[in-house]
């Protein structure tokens, strides 16, 4: 067995490992929540024998770790259950809304990148520069503002004042300028935190790979500076952003309630966030299996792709 | 010639695209639009009259489903939608007779009198899978209903339900469905209603809304708008920026959000009465709550408009009794109770309660929060140190049912009102203790009323029974009435909206350029 596969191997044991221990917490805390499902979902329309029945057609009724047991073996039949409210499968609430989570955290994080990185390089390539201290305020900046606040300001901004783009939801089905229009300012606001986050990072990465012997030895061998900056330095400096990037798109992909709200875009943060506060069991434990294995999955390719870009993390992750 | 593009000519080009891009959208709204825009603060659930998850969904089957008859917008009578004859013979027994011809969508046939039969048997009579609906009470009262004709039928009450025009056949739970439809389409139905009303469904997406379009087939009066977008906005900020904006036309916004709208270009912002109605409860099977004098006391160390001005910046009307305006039944001498400390301590040490520790229950609404720290500060004054205990809707709706119920002590309601008494007055029987009644208010006498309520036909004797009624919650004094709440309408003003006293139920069909 090669050594990226034994790798792999180990990695996808970890990851059946984490979405079981997930899934094990979520069962047991579920079970610990106070508030009765069939009144939260229902209110006062809820008459003692529908509310018995909801609970009973929730699974509510039998102990956790039954539940969960049942749940796993409908997860690999491919049947994440059913939303009582509507009788709509679970695979199917989900799936409806993915395809706005996955666009708008992956534009996000790709923005966050296309904009971070190129101003972490400057800055450590111009450490102590005026420009390297306007990116450090504005970075820290950044991060400081709640996204929320930020989206606030665009809609304001470019919404109302300017009336340049449209406020509300993901736009018209299979209209693509529409989408992408009713794309951007959730994006940038999602992106504004990485930005600065990405950034600073970079540029601490940069220098601390840049006082290394490799980059003394590469210059000493007359190597062109820009070849040594971008291709040996930015190269080893990327893999704690990549590691945070994997972090990243983990947390955006449930965390971005907030900005999903004040846009009335559909998401898996909403869909949890609406689920929790209603108790409803079946839609939480399906968004929250998704959520898990996306995050897990995309932690495995940017392990992968660090293993790749430096071989010593292949051979340890293999030992 | 020099074609190559400089920077200033490429910054310059970009600038005035982008205006005129935003020049056309603003003269594409400027135009007559046919298809409006509206705001739901809850995402759909199920379209389906028996099933639906509240109000919100309400609003989208009602222009979906024909009723019998339809209530009017003023709620002073129904006017006959899908019959043609709708007849009360006794107290206990109404004959219709349906027009012919009415077609449901998507080829399920014509409207028949054993598609009333299936509408309204579904909710406790007959249930489909044994599904009994939790709006069961709405036709409380019905034994059967008889199919006589294709077209004619009969409903007959086991005994009379003087609210079943205004609660049951005029509203959500009297929509007519497909008995085919609704059997062939199980779940499905929810998201893919099938009516004959004026507008069918064409989407329904998660965490978006629903896009309905003018139904062809429909025999009614034609609605103004082709297509209606019922978009599902949980912030009320973003409605309002959507409003500004205008991509929605239609909202009822929280008072603080649609105050300062008043005056924005486009704009209508208008206010009026709510038909909800909050108010404090009182536990009265908690100690030292048992003590009647305890009770009046704390209705004494409140000041309603003192609470009501910090909740709703005074917008809100005080409510001195259950039943608000036009409901039947007002009791217009009910006593408005002003504060009085001096006399709340008097009665506190009659009862022998000088320092009392006592905790109000709240829903985390800023209306109610800030309605709480009001009156902790009042009760304060008197002798009596309550917590406010803030909770998230999930252990809220809990907090005053089964066993978790005997241990509260004060709470914040809010519940929505339709415009007949007993609707009102059905969640503070004895049989509700433990589930809605949170005041644990056990009284025969009132049960006895809400029940000669029930089946008193005549208007003005259900009057007196029902101010009767009141007048023993008041001896109670474990209700401390608030307000009917205040709606808040803001609408494009090209777009004349429609719906009940009380803006809570919208009929979208009516819904009109102005």
């Amino acid at each position: 067995m090669s050594e990226t596969a034994h790798y792999v191997a180990s990695r996808l044991a970890t990851t059946a490992l984490i979405v079981l221990g997930a899934m094990l917490l979520l069962f047991a805390l579920s079970a610990l929540v106070p508030g009765d499902p069939a009144t939260a979902l229902l209110g006062p329309s809820a008459t003692p024998e529908y509310a018995k029945r909801f609970i009973m057609e929730m699974g509510l009724d039998q102990p956790w770790y039954r539940r969960l047991f049942t749940f796993l073996g409908n997860v690999l039949l491919g049947n994440l259950g059913t939303d009582v409210l509507s009788g709509r499968p679970v695979t199917r609430v989900v799936a409806d809304v993915l395809p706005y989570t996955f666009i708008l955290t992956f534009t996000a994080i790709g923005l966050a990148v296309a904009i971070g990185v190129p101003l972490g390089c400057y800055a450590a390539t111009h450490r102590g520069s005026v420009l390297d201290h306007v990116f450090a305020f504005v970075s820290v900046a950044f991060i400081a503002i709640p996204a929320f606040v930020i989206a606030i300001f665009l809609l304001l901004i470019f919404a109302i004042w300017l009336n340049w783009l449209p406020v509300l939801g993901a736009g018209e089905e299979g209209n693509w300028l529409d989408q992408a229009k009713r794309l951007i300012l959730p994006t940038i606001a999602l992106s504004v935190g990485w930005i600065g986050f990405i950034a600073r990072l970079v540029r601490s990465s940069m220098l601390e790979t840049m006082g290394e012997n490799f980059i003394r030895l590469s210059r000493a061998y007359g190597l062109p500076g820009r070849l040594v900056t971008y291709k040996y330095a930015l190269k080893n400096a990327c893999i704690p952003t990549l590691a945070v990037l994997g972090m990243g798109v983990g947390r955006l992909l449930g965390g971005a309630v907030l900005i999903e709200i004040v846009f009335a875009r559909p998401g898996l943060g909403r869909l949890m966030f609406d689920a929790i506060s209603t108790r409803n069991f079946p839609v939480l434990q399906g968004a929250v299996l998704v959520v898990v294995l996306i995050f897990v999955l995309t932690n495995l390719l940017v392990d992968i792709s660090y293993a790749a870009i430096d071989p010593r993390i292949r051979r340890q992750g293999s030992r | 010639m020099d074609r190559s593009l400089s920077r200033r000519a490429f910054v310059g080009a970009s600038a005035a695209a982008l205006s005129l891009a935003s020049g056309a959208r603003s003269s594409a709204f400027a135009q007559q639009k046919n298809s409006i825009s509206v705001r739901i603060e809850r995402d759909i659930t199920a379209l389906d009259p028996a099933f639906r998850g509240g109000p919100h969904d309400a609003n989208v089957i009602r222009c979906v489903f024909q009723r019998l008859a339809a209530l009017k917008l003023d709620g002073s009578g129904l006017e006959l939608d899908a019959a043609s004859e709708l007849k009360q013979v006794s107290p206990t027994l109404i004959e219709f007779t349906l027009k012919p011809g009415q077609m449901f969508t998507d080829g399920f046939g014509e409207m028949t009198a054993e598609d009333v039969k299936f509408s309204f048997e579904r909710f406790a009579v007959a249930p489909v899978d044994g599904k009994v609906s939790p709006y069961k009470a709405d036709w409380s009262g019905l034994a059967e209903v008889e199919v006589t004709g294709t077209h004619t039928g009969r409903i007959k009450l086991s005994q009379p339900n003087a609210g079943l025009m205004t609660i049951a056949i005029g509203d959500c739970s009297g929509c007519i469905v497909s008995k085919t439809a609704v059997t062939t389409r199980g779940a499905e139905h929810n998201t893919k209603p099938v009516g004959s009303g004026a507008y069918q469904v064409v989407s329904v997406e998660k965490q978006r809304g629903a896009v309905l379009r003018r139904n062809s087939g429909y025999k009614g009066p034609q609605p103004a708008f082709d297509e209606v977008k019922v978009n599902f906005i949980q912030d009320p900020k973003t409605a309002e920026l959507a409003l500004r904006s205008g991509e929605l036309d239609f909202a009822v916004l929280p008072p603080a959000i649609a105050e300062p709208m008043r005056g924005a270009s486009g704009l209508s912002v208008e206010s009026q009465p709510g038909l909800a109605f909050i108010w404090l409860g009182i536990n009265m099977q908690k100690a030292p709550f048992t003590d009647v004098r305890v009770r009046q006391a704390v209705r004494l160390a409140l000041d309603v408009d003192q609470m009501l001005l910090a909740g709703f910046n005074g917008k809100a009307p005080r409510l001195n009794t259950l039943i608000m305006a036009p409901i039947l039944g007002q009791w217009k001498d009910a006593p408005v109770y002003k504060r009085n400390v001096a006399e709340a301590k008097r009665l506190l040490a009659e009862a022998g309660q000088t320092a009392i520790k006592t905790r109000i229950t709240v829903l985390n609404q800023p209306a109610f929060q800030t309605m709480a720290l009001v009156a902790q500060a009042l009760l304060r004054e008197v002798g009596i140190t309550a917590d406010v205990d803030i909770r998230e809707g999930g252990t809220y709706w809990d907090a005053g049912k089964g066993e978790a119920g005997k241990t509260l002590d004060m709470f914040m309601m809010r519940f929505n009102g339709k415009l007949d008494p007993s609707f009102l007055m059905q969640w503070f029987t004895a049989s509700q203790i433990g589930i809605w009644n949170w005041q644990r208010f056990d009284s025969p006498e009132y049960d006895k009323l809400a029940q000669a309520a029930i089946s008193e036909a005549d208007p003005a004797k259900r009057a007196e029974i029902v101010v009767k009624a009141q007048q023993e919650m008041d001896k109670s004094a474990a209700f401390v009435w608030l307000t009917n709440d205040v709606a808040y309408v803001v609408r494009r003003s090209t777009v004349k909206p429609a719906f009940l006293p009380g803006a809570i139920d919208w009929q979208l069909e009516q819904f009109a350029r102005a």
